[in-house]
């Protein structure tokens, strides 16, 4: 059944309408109440530099901190941390004085970028968490820098041992790998479904699995990721569109956004984006007898970088790979006002695209948006452009 | 992405400018002696530069908060990018072309003026071409990330220098191994050598340099204050262009002097003092001049700028130079309020200023760039407002006047005296 993009609304994908409930009642989905109700620690994180299993070794849930879902009036955002501060800090930081993460024992940054530093100090100011800690993140991947990062995560580590009562075991560590990798090997398995001329999943559906990925106990998530691979593999849909695109930029969760481009016949087959890609391309190696902190430090600050990085190579050099190995016609940069590193890297990034001939769209928009009339004219205008380039 | 060489430098302006200010304070009499030192620091930083080329010197040009004790110990010629910039939008006026120059580059609106600009000129050829380009990501996320688009514009090598956010023994020795590597690439890019003993001196000098703006800092807690509206603008220039300089040095100390006599004679800075401000970030450079006026017309002061002129304690030892240039980085004053974690000693020192000042009221310059800075401005208010000291927020940019007129900031500023008067 080949399904035109711009009609592929609903599809008959049962195990894709457990992650919409966990997304659709995020933060207080089932899974997180069950896992409080039974006495147990939720942790928020904020960046993708955050070792998560360093928490989930701890017994503790850790969830993505989030903004809403859509864009949305942050007035409590704006009075707290300015109307400069990027619209995603603002969000999380609302959703945060509005009680709606009050179920968090804990809550971890990195010092990633300006508007999560400050993030944290303003949770920590106005919202008293029990728990904060924030890692010094490297921008480099020097050893030296791999050195500071593992000492960091080690006192992460301390901290939170610390903070329960308990110390963390190797043997859970090890377990936590373990359930992690798997998470990013089922994630990749959906990503190369997606290498295909006329994928089983589209990219907005492919952003629900993602969002519930960091929501949910990881376990769970694995199992039911499992099943969805096992129903698109069975599937006989297959998506089709004008062009064959990727969005690069800042965070960007909504799956909103990716269906009005998909609705407008675009058809998003992979990205760059911390939400998605750049939170599960990489595995922690373990080799035999490694310490286990040692081998989830070197996964973190090795993993595909965030903009933050230097140099910017590395993030280029991985935007280019995906380009050629997912066959994209052209890139979406979306990049949220006031998201300083990213914006300082589109000349670059576009320089570089234009080596390999690839076109961008550069889109400033704001956290959650789900795709405004204006976006939705530049995106037909850009697809128009690229279908006559196919011509 | 090439960019041709234009001979249009504003260097030369620049110095030009400060040469007829200083021979203006010459002819002036009753012109403190400080200003001519400060003029004449300007002046040869910026000869210095233009010359560079010619003398076959090397030229490092440099973000904000970056060791150029190092350059100056190495015999290499530091451009400091941002202050630069100030400088063509203080001296010359040359914003809109500069900055209009940084868009065509496609850099957004939402990076920081001083970054946009800096590009610009660059970009157009007003500033001499780096031997090598040297940033960090102290003090954000727009220094951290202004490094590559120059290198690849100037086709100049660069060394981005990280600085940890916090503060432990393995993140000072990460700082430490990261001005190594630094003085490494220095020394092959340049065929320079590092001169220790000389990087010692700097260290001694800079620490009296220190010195000099903490007993300064101290005379400005004098009933009447002494120090005008426009000197901490001075303050942070000889810190960012001339660090552990002798030349500082002579100006600071002149300084010094003069504001002492000024406290023995309880002369004030305006007269008579109505109002103690605390000032939060910078106001907008194109308007000194203007907040001159105002705080004369008004006997308004700023006595105090807490992310600005309040260093941290500390000595810097010249027998360990190299780890008294990363000690110093976490000395700063801009370091505990806008770069590092904002803990308890961060905010507890913002009240303890306000009364140890002795503070009316306070001025959050929001610049609309700087959105680390901003987003403190809620947090400081609520903190002020607990020690019974208001703040005014303005928005504005501290090199674009497109963003404020003259005319809404001297009403805001004015509606902001007449509340304090009322109390």
């Amino acid at each position: 059944m080949v399904i035109d993009i711009k009609k592929s609304t609903s599809l008959p994908l049962k195990t894709l309408e457990r992650f919409r409930q966990v997304n659709d009642t995020f933060p207080r989905t089932e899974q997180i109440l069950e896992h409080k109700r039974q006495g147990n620690k939720v942790f928020g994180w904020l960046c993708t530099y955050v070792p998560e299993e360093i928490i989930h070794a701890a017994g503790i849930l850790p969830v993505r901190v989030t903004g809403y879902s859509q864009e949305m009036e942050l007035e409590d955002g704006n009075a707290y941390m300015y109307i400069n501060n990027c619209s995603y800090s603002r969000s999380c930081l609302q959703m945060g004085l509005r009680g709606e993460y009050e179920f968090l024992d804990g809550m971890v940054a990195g010092s990633t970028c300006d508007g999560a530093r400050r993030l944290l100090d303003l949770w920590q100011h106005y919202i008293k968490t029990p728990f904060h800690h924030i890692l010094t993140i490297p921008r480099k991947y020097t050893e030296k820098a791999h050195a500071l990062y593992y000492q960091q995560v080690v006192q992460f580590e301390e901290s939170l041992e610390e903070f329960i009562g308990q110390q963390i075991t190797d043997e859970q560590l090890h377990q936590s790998i373990d359930v992690y990798n798997r998470s990013r090997d089922l994630l990749k398995q959906l990503y190369e479904l997606r290498k295909s001329d006329a994928p089983p999943v589209s990219g907005a559906e492919t952003m629900e699995v993602l969002n519930a990925s960091f929501r949910m106990p990881k376990e769970l998530f694995n199992q039911w990721l499992e099943q969805l691979l096992d129903e698109l593999g069975k599937s006989s849909v297959a998506h089709e569109g004008r062009a064959r695109l990727m969005v690069v930029g800042s965070v960007m969760n909504n799956p909103e956004f990716i269906r009005s481009i998909e609705a407008l016949g675009g058809l998003v087959v992979t990205d760059e984006l911390c939400t998605s890609t750049r939170y599960w391309s990489d595995p922690v190696v373990l080799e035999e007898g490694q310490d286990p902190v040692g081998a989830i430090s070197k996964r973190y600050l090795n993993n595909f970088p965030c903009a933050r990085m230097v140099p910017s190579d590395e993030r280029f050099n991985r935007i280019l790979n995906l380009i050629k190995d997912f066959k994209v016609n052209g890139v979406i940069s979306q990049i949220i006002r006031y998201c300083v590193p990213y914006a300082h890297d589109l000349p670059l990034l576009i320089d570089r695209l234009k080596g390999v001939g690839v076109p961008v769209l550069a889109l400033d928009v704001e956290y959650g948006t789900s795709g405004s009339g204006q976006i939705q004219t530049r995106v037909q205008a850009f697809l128009e452009m690229l279908e006559a380039r196919k011509r | 992405m090439t960019v041709p060489e234009t001979e249009r430098s504003k260097i030369s302006a620049i110095m030009r400018a400060c040469r007829v200010i200083n021979r203006m304070n010459q002819a002036n009499p009753d012109a403190p002696k400080s200003e001519g030192l400060y003029y004449k620091m300007l002046s040869d930083y910026y000869t210095r530069l233009l010359n560079a080329h010619d003398e076959g010197k090397f030229i490092a040009a440099h973000t904000v908060f970056f060791p150029s004790e190092i350059l100056y110990a190495m015999d290499i010629v530091p451009m400091h990018t941002e202050m630069t910039t100030w400088m063509i939008a203080l001296f010359l006026g040359g914003q809109a072309e500069i900055l209009s120059a940084g868009a065509e580059l496609g850099l957004v609106p939402e990076i920081c003026s001083p970054h946009r600009g800096l590009a610009g000129a660059f970009s157009l050829g007003a500033l001499p071409r780096p031997d090598a380009m040297l940033w960090s990501n102290l003090i954000c996320d727009n220094t951290a990330k202004s490094g590559e688009l120059i290198m690849e514009m100037k086709k100049c090598p660069g060394f981005f220098l990280d600085h940890p956010f916090q503060r432990s023994e393995t993140e000072d020795k990460y700082l430490i191994s990261e001005l190594e590597d630094m003085i490494g690439f220095l020394e092959g890019k340049s065929g320079r050598k590092m001169d220790w003993d000389k990087l010692s001196d700097i260290v001694a000098k800079m620490d009296r340099q220190i010195e000099l703006f903490r007993e300064i800092g101290e005379l400005r807690k004098a009933v009447p204050s002494p120090f005008p509206n426009r000197g901490f603008l001075q303050l942070l220039t000889v810190d960012y262009l001339c660090p552990g300089q002798q030349d500082a040095i002579d100006y600071l100390e002149a300084l010094r002097d003069e504001l002492a006599e000024m406290v023995r004679e309880k002369k004030g800075a305006v007269s008579p003092e109505r109002f103690r401000l605390m000032t939060l970030f910078v106001p907008p450079m194109y308007l000194i001049g203007f907040m001159e006026k105002i705080g004369r017309e008004h006997g308004a002061i700023s006595v105090v700028e807490p992310l600005f002129t309040r260093w941290a304690e500390g000595r810097l030892d010249p027998s360990r130079p190299l780890e008294s240039v990363a000690k110093k980085a976490a000395m700063i004053p801009e370091r505990r309020s806008m770069y590092g974690p904002l803990g308890q000693e961060a905010l507890q020192d913002l009240i303890d200023c306000a009364e140890q000042y002795r503070v009316d009221g306070a001025v959050y310059w929001a610049f609309m760039g700087c959105r680390h800075t901003c987003a403190t401005v809620k947090l400081f208010k609520d903190l002020l407002n607990e020690v019974d000291v208001p703040m005014l927020t303005i928005d504005c940019d501290i090199v674009d006047p497109t963003i404020n007129s003259e005319d809404e900031i001297r009403e805001k500023l004015e509606q902001f005296f007449e509340l304090l008067e009322d109390r």
